[in-house]
Formats: structure tokens, C-alpha cells, sequence
């Protein structure tokens, strides 16, 4: 197992390597995921406050 | 006689129906881009032998290649989403074109890092202008002044429209930067050291290669959709079927 | 009563000239600026004249590059703000000839100048005398180049509130193969190499731009003004 994780001497360039492309990919999958999110709530809210003017006006 | 799929493709263009599509596609895209990048992984850094040169360091090859692949064939793709954009001007293909620059950025990113990684332990430095590398360099700088474009207008459509424009000239100009970069490197006798010779390649070696790209494709698709439903949801607020899904959402 | 379209050509070259006459200060601004970064590079390396002379080439073309970018941005700048840009597209002559007219316009306000000081800078920087024929005759070539090509990008950033950085940020990949030829056509006559095929590439892709870019400068002033 130490063998495996040594990568014959490269540990640190092939590890770093396989590590950027996971973070990497992993922020660029997540950050839509978080926008759409956001953009839903944005609606929830703005509907609310539509909803809200609509009852102080008919009252 | 197959008039269902003009029908199916012009109704898949109205943002409702592709938001639904992309939700049902999308986890599957995600599932088979994780088991088959890992299915690649393993074969590359456990199955597949030491290079009888480079030893373990050429493991960086399964994701560096898939990665320098990807950051072509997204471009591409771009490209074509923007032409269709451009002529047909239909809003989702414009949003296609403008959501794939930051994956390409991202897999061109990943490239040239991952490059230096490996061009450290074999070349002994960790950057050379080798004609790749210069390409790849330049092919990131054109992904970012599309996004960069695209973000300068206060009109979403009319910088997706711009930028659109910019990522057509882009298509025109990779071919060029190329042959006039490989021409520059023969001028001032850069480096000739070649990661990747035109041996052959083993084929224990070969089949991570080859599933990680296909790893990476259904990856482009997943994060591609995610990307193009939040931007629906966003461009649309104002929308009925937003308007729905959001109430949907909390319950 | 429509004006044929020489004489609309004539009319528009005559009034870019003319107003950029009457701003002679911004004329000498690039040519100011190319002077101060060359001087500034025997100051930061040394005044060694071998070295110098093996980046002369390289120095200037990039100097001329920066210049040329530095004046690029006000190349419709001045029309988007008093609606002389609009006219222009709502007239019957096309559009692309008229835009070709001002890109020529602008080469000789902002690059034909760098290109007439070139021998003198190529001289601060010890340039070999033979050499400079091909220096100059490279900046014919690429200058046209870089204004064909900047134009597209200026009149794609038309409708945006600023755009200096960005407008860098996009040249920069479109720039890469001509200063490639063009400063290797420069190092190929310094090093006695045969340097006619650089600039017959350079030549080529002029003649392709001079026909394809007005077009695409048209086509891109309509998206980024399409309100």
C-alpha cells in the first residue's frame, strides 16, 4: 500500500496532479448547483414581497 | 415520416421542457462520469504497468490527455452552440455557448497544470515553450475573454450574442496559433523533449486512457446541464414555470 | 438625394483626418509612449550592446503592439457618444466599406507614425542598419493586421462601459501568430536566414483580413448596438 501511495518517487507530482483535477472539477460542478439555489430563493423572496403588496393594497 | 424528431428537438429548445430534460439527464451524465472516472483511475494508478522510462510519473497521462481533449472538444462545441446562436438566434443555444467556456477553462486549467506537474520530474522545469503548452496557453486566454465579454454587458443576451461572435473568431484562430507556434518553436529550437512519442502505446495503458475520456465526456455533460439549468431558472424569473418550480421547491 | 459611395468614402476619410488633425496631441500620445518603453528597456537590462541587439526586434514589435492597443480602444469611442455611429449604420452605403474606410483612417493616425519613429528606436536599441528594411516592412504588414483585427474586438466591446483590460485580454490570443511572424521575420534577417516566407505569411493573412475583417467588424458593431 505504501509502495502504491510512493508512486515510485512521483508521489507528489501525480497525487498533486489527480488532486487538481478532482477540486477542480468539484468546484465547477458545485457552483451552478449553489446558483440555481441562490436564483430559486431570489424568486421565493420577490414572490413573497409581490404577494405582501398585493395584501396592503386590497386592504 | 420521422417528423417526431424536428418536432421533439424544436420543442427540447423552449426553456421549460430543457429544464426538465437536463434535470432527468443529468444525474445519469454525473453517474456514469463517476463510476467510469473511477473504473480509470484505478486502471491507470493500479492495473496499468510503470512506464520502462518515466516510471510511476507518466500515471499523470490519464487525466492530463482526457483533460488537453476535453479542452478542444469543448471549445468546439462552443463553437457550434454559438453558430447556431448566432443564426438561428435561439436563446438556449446561446446559453449553451456561454456555459461551456467555464468548463473548458476549467479542463484547459486542469491541463496546464497537470502538464507542469509532469514536465517538472522529466523535463527538470516546470514550465517550457513548447509548442503544446503555448497552444493550450492561449487556447485559455481565449476561453477567458469570451467569459470576460460575456460578463462586460449588462444585457445577458446581447453579451451572450458578443461573446458568441468572439468564441467563432476564436474557432478560426486555434488552427492558426497552432501552425504559427509550431513554426516559432522549429525558428528558435525550443525544447524537443516529447511526453508522447508516437510509440506505441500498451494497451493495459491504453483502456484507462480511453475511459477516462469518455469519464470526462459524460462529466461536461452533467456539469454542462447543471450550469444551464441555473441560468434558465435566473433569465426566466419572471417566468410562470419558475415561478412554479420555486414554490415546488420549498415543499 | 443619395451620395454614390466614392464619394461617401472620401467625405468620411477626410473628416477622420481632419478631426484627428485638429487633435494632433493624441496623435503624438502612442508615439510618446513607444519612446518611453523602449528607453526603459536598456535601463531595466543593461546597456550591453549585444543583448540589446538581440532583442531589438522583439522589443519594438511589442512595443508597437502596446501602443497600437493603448489607442485601439478610441477607435468608435468618440462615435458611440455622439450618435455619428448610428448614422453610419442607418446609411444606404455598406456598412463594411465605410468601416474599412475608418480602420485605414486609424492605421494612419495611430500606426503609420510608430512605424516612421521604428528606425529610430530600432537604432537606440543597436539594431543592426540591413535589418531595418525588414523591420519596417514587417510593421507595414502587421500593423494593417493588428488594426483589422482590434477593430472586431473594439466593436464587440461597443456596447460595454469599460473595456481597456478586456480589450488586451482579447487581442492577446488574436496577436500571438502575427507578432510570431513578424518578429521572426525580423530574427531570421538578423541571424541571415532567408526571412521572405514570414512575411509572405504575414501578406497573406493581410490580404485575407483587408477582405474578411471589415465584414466581421460590421457584423459585430450590429450584435454589440443590437438594442
Amino acid at each position: 500500500m505504501s509502495q502504491f501511495l510512493d508512486m515510485g518517487g512521483y508521489a507528489f507530482y501525480v497525487w498533486t496532479s489527480y488532486a487538481v483535477f478532482a477540486v477542480v472539477l468539484l468546484a465547477d460542478y458545485l457552483a451552478p448547483v449553489l446558483r440555481r439555489r441562490r436564483n430559486l430563493r431570489d424568486v421565493r423572496a420577490r414572490m413573497a414581497r409581490q404577494g405582501a403588496r398585493r395584501r396592503n393594497e386590497n386592504a | 415520416m420521422a417528423n417526431w424528431i424536428p418536432t421533439w428537438l424544436h420543442r427540447l429548445g423552449s426553456p421549460p421542457t430543457f429544464y426538465r430534460f437536463a434535470g432527468a439527464v443529468r444525474p445519469w451524465a454525473l453517474a456514469l462520469a463517476l463510476i467510469t472516472g473511477a473504473i480509470a483511475a484505478y486502471g491507470g494508478l493500479v492495473l496499468a504497468p510503470a512506464d520502462y522510462q518515466q516510471g510511476d510519473a507518466y500515471r499523470i497521462i490519464f487525466i492530463h490527455v482526457p483533460s488537453a481533449w476535453m479542452s478542444l472538444f469543448i471549445y468546439f462545441a462552443m463553437g457550434v452552440a454559438a453558430f447556431i446562436a448566432l443564426v438561428w438566434r435561439i436563446k438556449l443555444a446561446e446559453v449553451v455557448a456561454m456555459e461551456s467556456a467555464p468548463i473548458g477553462a476549467a479542463f484547459t486549467f486542469i491541463t496546464l497544470v497537470t502538464g507542469s506537474l509532469w514536465g517538472k520530474p522529466m523535463w527538470g522545469t516546470w514550465w517550457t515553450w513548447d509548442a503544446r503548452l503555448t497552444s493550450e496557453l492561449v487556447l485559455l486566454f481565449l476561453y477567458l475573454g469570451v467569459i470576460g465579454l460575456f460578463h462586460a454587458f449588462e444585457d445577458r443576451r446581447q453579451g451572450a450574442r458578443a461573446a458568441a461572435f468572439l468564441a467563432l473568431i476564436g474557432v478560426v484562430n486555434v488552427p492558426i496559433v497552432h501552425f504559427s507556434v509550431n513554426w516559432w518553436n522549429t525558428l528558435h529550437q525550443g525544447s524537443t523533449v516529447r511526453l508522447l512519442g508516437p510509440s506505441h502505446i500498451d494497451a493495459r495503458m491504453l483502456w484507462p486512457l480511453l475511459t477516462m475520456m469518455l469519464a470526462t465526456k459524460c462529466y461536461y455533460v452533467a456539469s454542462l446541464f447543471g450550469r444551464v439549468r441555473a441560468d434558465l431558472v435566473a433569465m426566466e424569473s419572471g417566468k410562470d414555470w419558475v415561478k412554479a418550480l420555486a414554490v415546488e421547491e420549498t415543499a | 438625394m443619395t451620395v454614390s459611395t466614392g464619394a461617401a468614402c472620401a467625405a468620411l476619410l477626410r473628416r477622420d483626418l481632419l478631426l484627428a488633425w485638429r487633435r494632433r496631441g493624441d496623435i503624438a500620445m502612442p508615439v510618446l509612449y513607444a519612446v518611453i518603453v523602449a528607453t526603459l528597456f536598456p535601463f531595466a537590462l543593461g546597456p550591453e550592446e549585444a543583448l540589446l541587439q538581440r532583442i531589438a526586434g522583439g522589443v519594438i514589435l511589442v512595443t508597437v503592439l502596446l501602443a497600437m492597443l493603448l489607442a485601439l480602444d478610441a477607435m468608435f469611442r468618440g462615435d458611440i457618444e455622439d450618435g455619428s455611429l448610428e448614422q453610419l449604420l442607418l446609411a444606404p452605403q455598406p456598412l463594411a466599406l465605410m468601416l474599412a474606410i475608418r480602420i485605414f483612417a486609424h492605421w494612419i493616425t495611430t500606426a503609420l507614425p510608430l512605424i516612421i519613429i521604428s528606425p529610430l528606436l530600432a537604432g537606440m536599441l543597436h539594431l543592426p542598419t540591413p535589418v531595418m528594411g525588414v523591420l519596417v516592412v514587417a510593421l507595414l504588414l502587421a500593423t494593417p493586421l493588428l488594426s483589422l483585427i482590434g477593430a472586431i474586438l473594439v466593436a464587440l466591446t461597443a456596447g460595454t462601459r469599460r473595456s481597456g483590460m478586456l480589450l488586451a485580454l482579447m487581442l492577446l490570443p488574436l496577436c500571438v501568430p502575427v507578432v510570431i511572424f513578424a518578429a521572426g521575420a525580423v530574427a531570421a534577417a538578423q541571424q541571415g536566414l532567408p526571412w521572405v516566407a514570414p512575411i509572405a505569411w504575414l501578406g497573406a493573412a493581410l490580404v485575407l483580413a483587408l477582405v474578411l475583417a471589415p465584414l466581421a467588424c460590421a457584423a459585430a458593431l450590429r450584435i454589440a448596438l443590437d438594442a
